[in-house]
């Protein structure tokens, strides 16, 4: 009793100290990089309500972010946006419902970096950078692997590492390991750089992949950080690697890949807003304006911040977006080669 | 538990919206339940695109609502029209429409009345004291290779449900397991006989295809006893049982409530196998068999407790595992979905607020029908003098309205229509309809775990089986599916 009320004082005092630190610095580091405060709309464009298709269902990633982001575009340009969700398919149900609708910039896209690893796999289907103009990428972020905190045989990656390596094989970590997805490839570059043998489950839905650890059922968990925060905060989990270049402030004790000997460049998660290639070039423009602005709304912040998407740099222009998204499928296709996948 | 459920009630009463929403449920379940060619079953999947724009808690609580009132609702056509308005009631028609025959449906509908409440509440009660200590233990000890054995002993089981001889029940589930591989496998995420389809990668969507083989199925039949002159209005009185004759049963309440909490906690049974064993336990117990099937009081109570004994109970697999134990608890699987919630040990963890509304609005949707039913009943017999030629379209209208709201896609109207032409088809060949869904249902859910258990087993039987939870439901699968078949065969030779 004494050490679960210790616990529950480490896990208030974590997550006071992180709301703090949070706070702070997201409020001496954002800066609203698209200054332009007001634009005249394009012969009256829009003069109805946007439509935004959104791949996934409603209370997922992308459906918070969706919800946030038009909520954040609705009140600084008064213009309303009504959300159609169509999930299924890893997002294929969306993107084909999204390319057969009308270009003339009143249908936006929501989607994620599948689309990116899609078109990689597979070139008949759209490419983001291509086919679709990125408005603006809105959340970018790592991936960590994560222990249970009251975890016995292992409690940082180099126990974590020995113990797997004694396992032969047994070892599991629960994720999203659909074939060819961010999940996946990130494991294969782990695995093969600390030169580990691991069973990889996977879940599609958050809980059960969270329920399996904390239950004892997978020895570790892979995830980005704002999906398992009130675990986080709740101090039931704990990351043993961050998947990035180096150490993110918030996560100062956890040592990255490239700290512990694995020199891949890390595959991130992005998710952002997108409009037909083919819509008019003026329209384009006022809604690279309205969605880049919506961004920097204090609501939009507010939502950014409470899923660890302020830790690193979140925002991409259509110019920087397009630039992640072709790095991200030239890397996703040499990986496919390398896996010996059917890159078409 | 006490503070919970106060807590619970609290938040159920103290928001406008959610006590509208939980009046709404209780009445629109038991004239869904209680109309012809509908039910509890068609209006939740009416129901289910708009729960998205609810509250997690008010979407579920919705349709824990329909369930307990549903379950009763049926009961009034059952034994008034022979016509049960869900599955589960079908064993109350076997004596409560002789009891209208005989000019006795005021004491079946009274004592169905009486006994769903005794039901409910009961199987409500244990299920707020149980739930939360089984989920704690599930989610260290129920892994994907324990839900995969569930799945696979809740199929064996359902398998001899609803259909006219075991082998077109077996064949209806292994038709609903093979619908359910359509669309991205769970696991590796591969396409599976879309043909090219984008729209079909997502699978056959849960709405569509059980609007398609419970309702619309439901009004071909209906239109054709209309075409052939079989649809006839009976006699309707109000003479409610005596104490004396409830007293008389109270050993088959006790023992129904038994029952009917069994079959509901076993995923994939739910109320039907509920109400059918309920049934068949007070034939198997008592001294006067024969007069079983001829309008005997006795049948209705058995039947009716257990039916609704079960829907409390199967609310723990649902949100303990996460599995449904029925088409109306998997209907509530995808008002978790729309929030991207998965029911199962995580739910207490993440919305114990949400489990705790559910539990309160159950525990008081059954205390209503006590209240509000017998009220409501009179209220049935308007609704039910609109001609079927009026309400068939309605119905369709609705029905396609629930199928493409969801996703959008015209597509899944064609699903629905195609899957009442082939339930039509199939009813009147003796196949069931139960089955299919279930296997569309546990199909997916047993799939994935499958797939998963494997990978955590390493592929290995050895080591699956090594685990007692998934020896034991195996075991018992196999045994159910060579009793069914030995039972077949008895019967064949006899015959």
């Amino acid at each position: 009793m004494k050490t679960g009320y210790f616990n529950k004082i480490a896990a208030f005092g974590f997550a006071t100290a992180l709301s703090f630190f949070m706070a702070g610095t997201a409020s001496a580091a954002f800066e609203c990089k698209n200054k332009q405060t007001s634009m005249a709309k394009p012969s009256g464009f829009p003069s109805r309500a946007l439509t935004m298709i959104v791949p996934y269902g409603p209370a997922g990633g992308s459906g918070q972010i969706a919800a946030a982001m038009a909520e954040a575009v609705t009140g600084h340009s008064g213009v309303s946006i009504n959300r159609d969700h169509k999930p299924g398919g890893s997002g294929t149900v969306g993107m084909t419902a999204y390319m057969s609708a009308p270009a003339d910039g009143y249908t936006v896209l929501e989607h994620i970096d599948d689309a990116s690893s899609a078109h990689a796999l597979d070139s008949s289907r759209p490419n983001p950078a291509v086919d679709l103009i990125p408005l603006v990428i809105s959340q970018v972020t790592f991936s960590q692997i994560y222990i249970r905190t009251n975890e016995t045989r292992y409690n940082d990656w180099q126990s974590y590492v020995k113990w797997v390596k004694a396992q032969n094989g047994k070892s599991t970590i629960a994720n999203v390991s659909k074939e060819g997805s961010m999940e996946r490839v990130t494991m294969k570059f782990i695995t093969e750089a600390a030169g580990l043998k691991i069973q990889q489950i996977s879940f599609d839905k958050g809980a059960p992949r969270y329920g399996s650890l904390l239950g004892g059922q997978v020895d570790a968990l892979f995830e980005q950080p704002g999906d398992v925060r009130k675990f986080l905060d709740a101090g039931k989990f704990k990351p043993i690697l961050t998947i990035f270049n180096e150490r993110p402030s918030v996560f100062a004790d956890v040592p990255s890949h490239r700290e512990m000997g694995m020199t891949f460049e890390p595959l991130l998660r992005f998710r952002g807003f997108y409009v037909h290639a083919n819509a008019p070039a003026d329209r384009v423009k006022w809604l690279q304006w309205a969605f880049q602005r919506g961004y920097c709304q204090d609501s939009y912040q507010k939502f950014n911040e409470s899923k660890f998407m302020t830790v690193i740099d979140s925002y991409r222009d259509t110019a920087g977006a397009r630039e992640l998204i072709r790095g991200s499928i030239a890397q996703y296709r040499d990986v496919y080669k390398a896996m010996g996948l059917d890159v078409k | 538990m006490i503070d919970n459920f106060i807590a619970g009630s609290v938040a159920l009463f103290g928001d406008p919206f959610s006590i509208g929403i939980f009046i709404f449920g209780v009445i629109g379940g038991m004239l869904f339940g209680a109309i012809p060619g509908v039910s509890m079953l068609t209006l939740a999947a009416i129901l289910l695109p708009f729960t998205a724009n609810f509250d997690p808690a008010q979407g579920v609580m919705l349709f824990a609502v329909i369930y307990c009132t549903g379950t009763y609702g049926g009961a009034i056509t059952a034994i008034l029209f022979n016509i049960p308005g869900a599955p589960e009631n079908a064993p109350t028609s076997f004596d409560g429409y002789p009891m209208t025959r005989n000019g006795q449906s005021g004491k079946a509908v009274g004592a169905a009345v009486l006994c769903s409440a005794i039901g409910g509440v009961s199987s409500a009660v244990v299920m707020m004291a149980a739930t939360e200590p089984l989920a704690n233990w599930a989610i260290s000890n129920i892994g994907p290779p324990e839900i995969f054995a569930l799945v696979f002993f809740g199929l064996a089981v359902a398998s001899s449900v609803g259909g006219r001889t075991i082998w077109k029940g077996w064949i209806s589930v292994l038709c609903g397991l093979l619908i359910a591989t359509i669309g991205q496998d769970p696991v590796g995420g591969i396409n599976r006989y879309n043909f090219g389809f984008a729209d079909l990668a997502a699978g056959i969507a849960f709405v569509p295809a059980i609007l398609g083989f419970f309702a619309v199925s439901e009004i071909f039949v209906q239109a054709e006893k209309k075409a052939i002159g079989k649809f006839v209005a009976p006699e309707l009185s109000f003479d409610f049982p005596t104490i004396l004759e409830l007293w008389i049963n109270k050993i088959a309440v006790v023992r129904s409530i038994l029952v009917g909490f069994f079959c509901g906690i076993l995923p994939g049974i739910g109320a039907t196998l509920a109400a059918f064993m309920g049934y068949g336990e007070a034939v198997r117990w008592s001294k006067n068999k024969e007069e079983f099937g001829k309008g005997k009081l006795e049948g209705v109570i058995s039947s009716e407790t257990a039916n609704n004994a079960a829907t409390g109970a199967a609310m723990i697999p649902l949100l303990a595992l996460g599995l449904p134990g029925g088409a109306m608890t998997a209907l509530m699987v995808g008002v978790f979905q729309m929030h991207d919630l998965e029911p199962g040990p995580m739910v207490f963890y993440n919305s114990p607020d949400l489990i705790w509304i559910v539990f309160s609005a159950m525990f008081y949707a059954n205390l209503s029908i006590l209240f509000i039913g017998l009220i409501e009943t009179k209220t049935i017999l308007y609704l039910l003098k609109i001609p079927f030629q009026f309400l068939a379209p309605m119905i369709l209208l609705l029905s396609s309205i629930g199928s493409y709201i969801g996703r959008g896609l015209v597509l899944d109207v064609m699903i629905m229509f195609g899957a009442g032409i082939i339930g039509f088809l199939l009813r009147r060949s003796g196949y069931s309809i139960p089955g299919i869904v279930l296997g569309i249902i546990l199909g997916k859910i047993g799939e994935q775990n499958f797939a998963q258990g494997m990978q955590m087993v390493h592929y290995d039987i050895v080591e699956y089986l090594s685990r007692p939870i998934c020896l034991l439901l195996i075991v018992a699968g196999l045994l159910t599916l060579l009793t069914g078949v030995y039972r077949a065969v008895s019967f064949s030779m006899k015959d």
